[in-house]
């Protein structure tokens, strides 16, 4: 293609083509620069590699078929390989921008500048639609500000190469404001991982039309690392994956947690959630035409009631005050899970049984051959094995829920991080399906124990959801690096107790560890702890220390499994 | 106008209170050791399960010959009475066919034979109901129509301290699928139709009380509300506790399961039975 000197600039098949290609290599090449990037100190949430393996994925695609394809085509073939390969939520997020470039280009034999733009736009769209609750200070905000910064550029008329470099420097302004627009980001003092490998990705797309010299963005980093310069990138090891800023927390704006069901003729389960949105958070809007039941938490309860009272009847109302039961412990969605595993880590332990028409299949994202046994006796269908750093791609999930014979399936994450993935999948399968949103191994279990096969589906799924919130995860790892977290130095090496994504524990053996986090967060109404051991650790370890448990606290119950997770010590469930 | 006595079995666990006040005639099923057999109600709870643990055996339950209730018919019949007899659900003990089958030995004319798809306090709760319109003159086919429309509207929950006990006794129906489970839990169980169901799982004894707690209607002034169990009497408490502060008018009976139902359900079981709005 004419990169500079004749205008208007016609992008061909050939080009993008190119451009991904390019990309995808040069991102694999800094991929362990984002990896590197990470909130916490832990063995988890490699961004890099779930970017770059979704990346990989539209590439093997776009190699098999001919250059010559139309823009149209290699845009439509990268988008749908990408999203088949999406793992993690950065991936998701960047199969989503795909999406719309692929939707852009339609039809188009080449394109134009100012259409590739308008691509890039509904690719935005694409992406805040894929996310339940868009946050800002993510790859999310990078992007749009790239597409902000690229629209007015080719107002300007310039070419290709040009555009390209606005985007990159518009996304890097973009990714130092992170930390501003996000809490998280600034206590910790960096930026988003997520972002960050956005523009990595268009520097590698830059790379296929310019080889010239050219320092790119990661580079810059490298050398901030050594030179400590004035990038405003204080510490390129603390950098936050996007993952925990979309982390939903108790709100204590929305301390009513209210419960029920309407009751009606032709009731829409998309014009309630509209409608009832606003009122606060948490909002789960399931059902039929004459049912829905309706979970929101809310500052004003009265107002759902009277909203819900303009569709139908209501029923079974319930209404909590979450304060009550939350003044204890800040209550956290976990967001650091069990760690790196191999596909052959985890054995496929379910075992097929037959399902009678409009039963539900259970499909359950495991990390540990001990968990994945224990969430098959309990009634998944389909263990995909998966745990933080080896996120399952979406088609691992779409192939699970496609191979469970039942028409209606509800799907486990068990990770934060894996939800995007599995909310992506939902939309490829020609069957009833809903995503819990378990963000831990214990949350999974808690959710799948409430699990009824004679219930309906959305009776069983509100359940679920609910459920996943009356358990506490205490998880013990290692620290991969030295840092400062929730006012706790950690020192590479170092033993840490994390509990639902807070660190509060450091520096201590395992086991002093797992007793010292348990002092901490058991209250009077705990009644059972049951501690997960993992692959690392042996079994007469593992009972010494449930012997030193029951003996602090001799209370509540103290049950022992055999989770197998890697990296992940122990894994404790609180209820 | 014939009157009517009402016959049950010895799983109702009908106190002698109860039995003396309505001339209750009680039929009694068999728990067997291996080497004696045990009237059901003959001995307390707490001998019964000494016996268990020291049995190496598990001991397995009987229903009632036919000639057990022959007996007792003739002689209600004899003594100018028509009868009802209200028995165990026949989705978990032979008692029914057994009752009936007698009364097609003695008289059919004479005596209604119901199917209370329920045991322990839910079949005594019908029993009371039947013994108060018995009392009150009522034939026994007006009797039956009372029986059959309360009977609908029973229910009854039961939280197991183990499932091993119900395992043994392959009284388990939709709760097998419970069995495999690594983990320990709580199964609250329900009598669906008849036949023993898995209703929930939690993992506490504690949530599972919660859970039945949540099954009881809105509260409505006084009604009548059974805490049944086997050797478990701090539960009891817990639980009574619980119904008291949110149905302070619930007139409470606190019933201990027969021998015959513990073999089933094991010591440590709890539960309770209420009819539905």
């Amino acid at each position: 293609m004419d990169d500079g000197g004749q205008k208007p600039v016609l992008l061909s098949g050939h080009d993008l083509r190119q451009m991904f290609l390019q990309g995808t290599a040069y991102f694999e090449q800094h991929k362990e620069i984002i990896n590197d990037l990470n909130v916490f100190p832990v063995p988890d949430g490699d961004t890099g590699t779930n970017m770059a393996l979704t990346l990989q994925a539209a590439s093997r695609e776009l190699l098999s078929i001919s250059s010559a394809c139309t823009i149209g085509e290699i845009a439509r073939v990268a988008a749908r390989s990408a999203l088949m390969g999406a793992r993690g939520n950065s991936g998701v997020i960047l199969s989503q921008l795909f999406q719309g470039i692929a939707r852009g280009m339609s039809g188009k034999e080449k394109a134009r500048l100012p259409e590739l733009g308008r691509a890039f736009q509904y690719g935005i769209v694409y992406a805040y639609k894929a996310v339940s609750k868009p946050v800002e200070g993510t790859i999310l905000t990078v992007a749009r500000e790239m597409a902000r910064g690229s629209r007015n550029a080719i107002q300007e008329d310039i070419n290709l190469i040009e555009l390209l470099n606005v985007a990159i420097k518009s996304g890097k302004n973009a990714l130092e404001r992170t930390p501003d627009l996000l809490p998280v980001l600034k206590e910790a003092g960096v930026v988003d991982a997520g972002g960050l490998g956005l523009i990595v990705f268009l520097e590698g797309c830059r790379q296929s039309i310019a080889k010239h010299a050219m320092q790119p963005v990661s580079a810059a980093l490298e050398q901030k690392k050594t030179t400590g310069s004035s990038l405003p990138i204080p510490s390129i090891t603390e950098v936050p994956t996007e993952r925990v800023n979309l982390k939903e927390e108790f709100d204590a704006r929305y301390p009513y947690c209210t419960e029920l069901i309407i009751k009606g003729d032709a009731l829409s389960v998309r014009l309630l959630r509209d409608h009832l949105e606003e009122l606060g958070d948490s909002l789960l809007v399931a059902g039929s035409a004459d049912a829905i039941k309706i979970h929101i938490h809310t500052a004003n309860p009265g107002s759902v009631l009277q909203r819900s009272l303009t569709y139908g009847s209501i029923h079974d109302i319930k209404i909590d005050n979450m304060l009550d039961q939350f003044t204890k412990t800040r209550w956290h969605d976990s967001s650091q899970e069990s760690g790196r595993i191999t596909r052959t880590a985890v054995e496929q332990a379910a075992t097929d049984r037959i399902f009678l028409s409009g039963e539900i299949g259970i499909v359950a994202v495991v990390a540990g051959a001990g968990f994945a046994s224990i969430f098959t006796s309990m009634g998944a269908d389909r263990i995909i094995p998966g745990g933080q750093s080896m996120n399952p791609s979406v088609k691992d999930i779409v192939d699970a829920v496609i191979d469970v014979p039942a028409e209606s399936v509800i799907v486990l994450p068990n990770n934060s991080n894996v939800q995007f993935a599995a909310e992506q999948a939902v939309k490829l399968v020609e069957k009833e399906v809903s995503v819990v949103d378990s963000h831990s191994l214990p949350q999974g279990l808690s959710a799948l124990l409430a699990f009824e096969r004679e219930k309906s589906f959305a009776e069983n799924f509100v359940e679920m959801c609910l459920r996943t919130r009356q358990v506490k995860t205490l998880e013990i790892t290692f620290a991969t690096r030295d840092a400062v977290v929730n006012g706790i130095s950690v020192k590479k090496g170092d033993i840490i107790g994390i509990t639902d994504g807070t660190l509060l524990v450091s520096g201590l053996t395992v086991d002093e560890t797992v007793l010292e986090l348990l002092r901490i967060v058991l209250g009077e109404e705990e009644q059972i702890i049951t501690l997960f051991y993992g692959h690392d650790v042996g079994e007469s370890e593992a009972v010494a220390l449930m012997e030193q448990v029951v003996a602090d606290h001799p209370q509540p119950e103290v049950e022992l499994q055999f989770g197998g997770q890697p990296l992940y010590y122990y894994i404790i469930s609180v209820e | 106008m014939t009157p009517v006595r009402i016959v049950t079995d010895s799983t109702a666990f009908l106190d002698q209170e109860t039995v003396g006040k309505y001339n209750v005639a009680v039929v009694p099923l068999y728990v067997n050791f291996e080497n004696e057999v045990i009237i059901d109600g003959s001995i307390s709870n707490a001998a019964f399960f000494a016996k268990v643990r020291s049995s190496a055996k598990m001991p397995f339950t009987s229903q009632p010959s036919p000639g057990d209730f022959v007996k007792v018919f003739e002689q209600i019949i004899k003594d100018g009475n028509d009868v009802v007899t209200i028995v165990i659900s026949s989705g978990i003990s032979g008692t029914y066919e057994s009752a009936l089958n007698a009364a097609k030995m003695v008289d059919m004319n004479r005596i209604m034979v119901i199917d209370s798809l329920s045991t322990s306090g839910g079949l005594a709760m019908l029993v009371r109901e039947a013994a108060e319109a018995a009392a009150q003159g009522k034939s026994k086919e007006e009797i039956t129509a009372i029986i059959e429309a309360k009977k609908s509207k029973l229910r009854i929950f039961f939280v197991p301290d183990t499932l091993e006990y119900l395992k043994k006794g392959g009284r388990i129906g939709g709760a097998q699928a419970l069995l495999g489970t690594l983990l320990k839990i709580k199964p609250v169980l329900h009598l669906s139709n008849g036949k023993v169901d898995a209703y929930d799982k939690v993992r506490t004894m504690k949530k599972a009380l919660l859970r039945i707690v949540d099954e009881l209607p809105p509260a409505k002034g006084a009604f009548p509300l059974y805490i049944l169990h086997a050797e478990a009497p701090e539960t009891v408490e817990t639980l009574k506790h619980m119904l008291k502060e949110r149905f302070p008018e619930a007139q409470i009976t606190i019933s201990e399961l027969s021998p015959v139902i513990g073999t089933h359900t094991g010591p440590g079981v709890i539960g309770i039975s209420f009819y539905a709005q």
